[in-house]
């Protein structure tokens, strides 16, 4: 790098032989060669290379191998051989399917009550302030925390929330809403829309305030209600926000399993399995890596071909 | 006329207190009831019916978790990696971020995308080659590992959120300086850093907050005590150990006090961060 530095030569005079040993000067002096940007990236770029770009490359030729770390005997080159078993694997298919109930049922619910705290937010009525402030404490909770209170407050014996739907004559009686294969999804929803959703309220209302006042007047002349407003203003011009958030929060929810393995690892039987979640678990309890990496591999794929299509489909909208 | 607007808005009015006070409740109110359910003694907890508020105020159950399991243990890990991690980020991160902010230079776009690209990379997918690679190292269960592997989703995030920050810097100051004679380094480091550093504090937190929090990575890369973060603690107390729920909930309080009171000091710009950042995503 120092021999570079001075075949670039700056525009500068030339250094005499004490200074160059002064490191904030010699910096100082890399700083205006042409070279000096790619400098600055070169130590986050060294580190993005080392723990993202080749694990993921390393993570995608262990989906080829045979790769178990507690019977290191078989391991070597597999083929597809991984992937024609999860083509049989009917617990990847039911994860599949759970998957796409997850995602599609907490994204929804996530964007409608973030589209509600945001409009309610953005009127800035007085004393509103605090509230936002309020609605985002979820966001910033652990994992960990949020699941843990979540199952305090869903206990099938000491859960408050039992005891409320008991008393406004809702439940006969207490329920034990993750041990139950019919709830434990509804549930395990409800919880990671309470974790997300001010995600969406955080976004959409930056969106929603930059919006002009002048087309909502217009259309106010022209006679257009509240619900036309929203319909064809409001939402139109947030497509691009919505897009982004729908496509962040699709990709943190296809592969984060946190929530789930705090809450259910996936029980009762398999009614909330999800394929991060069955990924991880087939490396942290199995230590089978080679499946591991080939489950991760296919739901990386299809996460792909979802935020390519979702972006299209969004594109062709607004032509 | 005047007067069904003046109705009409005074409907939508209190409808949008009513929406804000309940979605309020609705974030809040669990936490409050974890807060509460902390100071309880086991007696109010464990009932055939529910008791609201305690009989009576107690601190023990904070007291036998601080004593009585590993959690300071725990907690001081959790502050060192967390520390490693942020630490790591700045150093590498912060000039990253200056270079796409203020640098027009060939790849530029690219790159920027390629660092918002490597969000996309499935966690699970990382983590087992990480384990191998970690192994391999040396650095499997150890704090300094675990805030390396951190740093694979939190630096491209650092770098994204802070050039937002850095774009906003007005580029007069800085010109002017050149133009005095300062290099491009002074510049960053007395001009274009100072006005950023707001934005560079709520990165910060932004990224501890991140690495204090997290689960999955911890969950796999560390084995003991002597690495292991406080979330995977924590639960494995609970699964392992049936930690009781007053103790439960006290550990749960513990652990996000720092972040509540990390985020009530730098909302405001932390905010504007994410925004920022995620809209020109």
């Amino acid at each position: 790098m120092r021999g570079e530095s001075q075949t670039l030569s700056s525009p500068f005079s030339p250094p005499s032989g004490w200074r160059r040993l002064n490191p904030a000067w010699f910096l100082g002096e890399l700083s205006e060669t042409r070279f000096w940007m790619y400098l600055l990236l070169v130590p986050s770029l060294v580190l993005i290379v080392g723990v993202v770009l080749y694990p993921t490359l390393y993570g995608v030729e262990l989906s080829f191998q045979t790769m178990r770390l507690n019977r290191p005997a078989n391991n070597g080159f597999a083929g597809w051989t991984q992937y024609a078993r999860m083509w049989g694997d009917p617990v990847f298919w039911l994860s599949l399917r759970n998957t796409a109930l997850w995602v599609t049922a907490t994204t929804i619910i996530e964007f409608c009550l973030g589209l509600v705290a945001a409009l309610a937010l953005n009127r800035d009525l007085p004393g509103t302030k605090i509230l936002s402030v309020l609605i985002l404490v979820p966001y910033f909770l652990p994992n960990v925390v949020a699941g843990n209170i979540w199952a305090l407050l869903l206990d099938s014996r000491l859960g408050v929330i039992n005891d409320i739907l008991v008393h406004l004559h809702i439940l006969d009686g207490y329920k034990a809403w993750f041990a139950d294969p019919n709830t434990a999804m509804g549930a395990a929803i409800l919880v990671e829309a309470w974790h997300g959703f001010p995600f969406f309220a955080l976004l959409l209302l930056a969106g929603v305030k930059g919006i002009p006042a002048d087309l909502y007047k217009a259309a106010t002349i022209d006679g257009a209600g509240r619900i036309s407003q929203l319909r064809l203003i409001t939402l139109p011009m947030l497509r691009t926000i919505i897009a982004a958030a729908v496509i962040l929060r699709v990709i943190g929810l296809v592969n984060s399993p946190d929530l789930l393995l705090i809450l259910t690892q996936g029980g009762p039987g398999r009614a909330t399995e999800v394929l991060s979640l069955y990924a991880f678990q087939t490396a942290y309890k199995d230590f089978n890596f080679g499946y591991a990496g080939a489950l991760s591999v296919v739901m990386f794929i299809l996460l792909m071909i979802f935020a390519w299509g979702y972006v299209r489909l969004s594109k062709v909208n607004e032509d | 006329m005047a007067g069904t607007r003046y109705r009409g808005d005074l409907a939508i009015n209190v409808l949008t207190y009513v929406v804000l006070i309940g979605l309020a409740i609705f974030c809040v109110g669990p936490v409050l009831w974890t807060l509460l359910t902390s100071f309880k003694v086991p007696s109010d907890i464990i009932t055939a019916n529910i008791v609201y508020l305690p009989t009576q105020f107690t601190l023990q159950n904070y007291v036998d978790l601080w004593s009585q399991s590993n959690y300071p243990t725990l907690i001081i890990n959790s502050f060192i990696v967390t520390t490693l991690t942020v630490v790591i980020c700045l150093f590498t991160g912060t000039i990253a971020a200056y270079a796409f902010s203020r640098f027009n230079f060939a790849g530029r776009t690219q790159l920027m995308l390629g660092y918002l690209v490597v969000r996309m990379f499935p966690a699970v997918l990382m983590i087992i080659p990480l384990f191998i690679l970690l192994r391999n190292v040396g650095l499997l269960d150890n704090r300094l590992g675990l805030a390396i592997a951190y740093t694979s989703f939190l630096l491209p995030l650092f770098v994204w959120m802070l050039k937002g920050f850095f774009d906003a810097a007005p580029k007069e100051l800085e010109s002017a300086a050149r133009i005095d004679g300062s290099t491009r380094l002074g510049a960053m480091f007395r001009i274009v850093i100072p006005i950023a550093r707001n934005g560079l504090v709520a990165t910060c937190v932004f990224v501890a907050i991140a690495a204090w929090n997290e689960y999955l990575f911890a969950l796999m890369l560390t084995t003991s005590e002597g690495s292991r973060t406080w979330p995977v603690g924590l639960q494995l107390m609970v699964g392992e150990f049936n930690l009781p729920w007053g103790m439960l909930a006290a550990g749960g309080m513990i652990s996000i006090a720092p972040v509540v009171v990390l985020f009530a000091i730098v909302q405001r710009w932390m905010v504007a961060g994410i925004t920022a950042g995620a809209v020109k995503g």
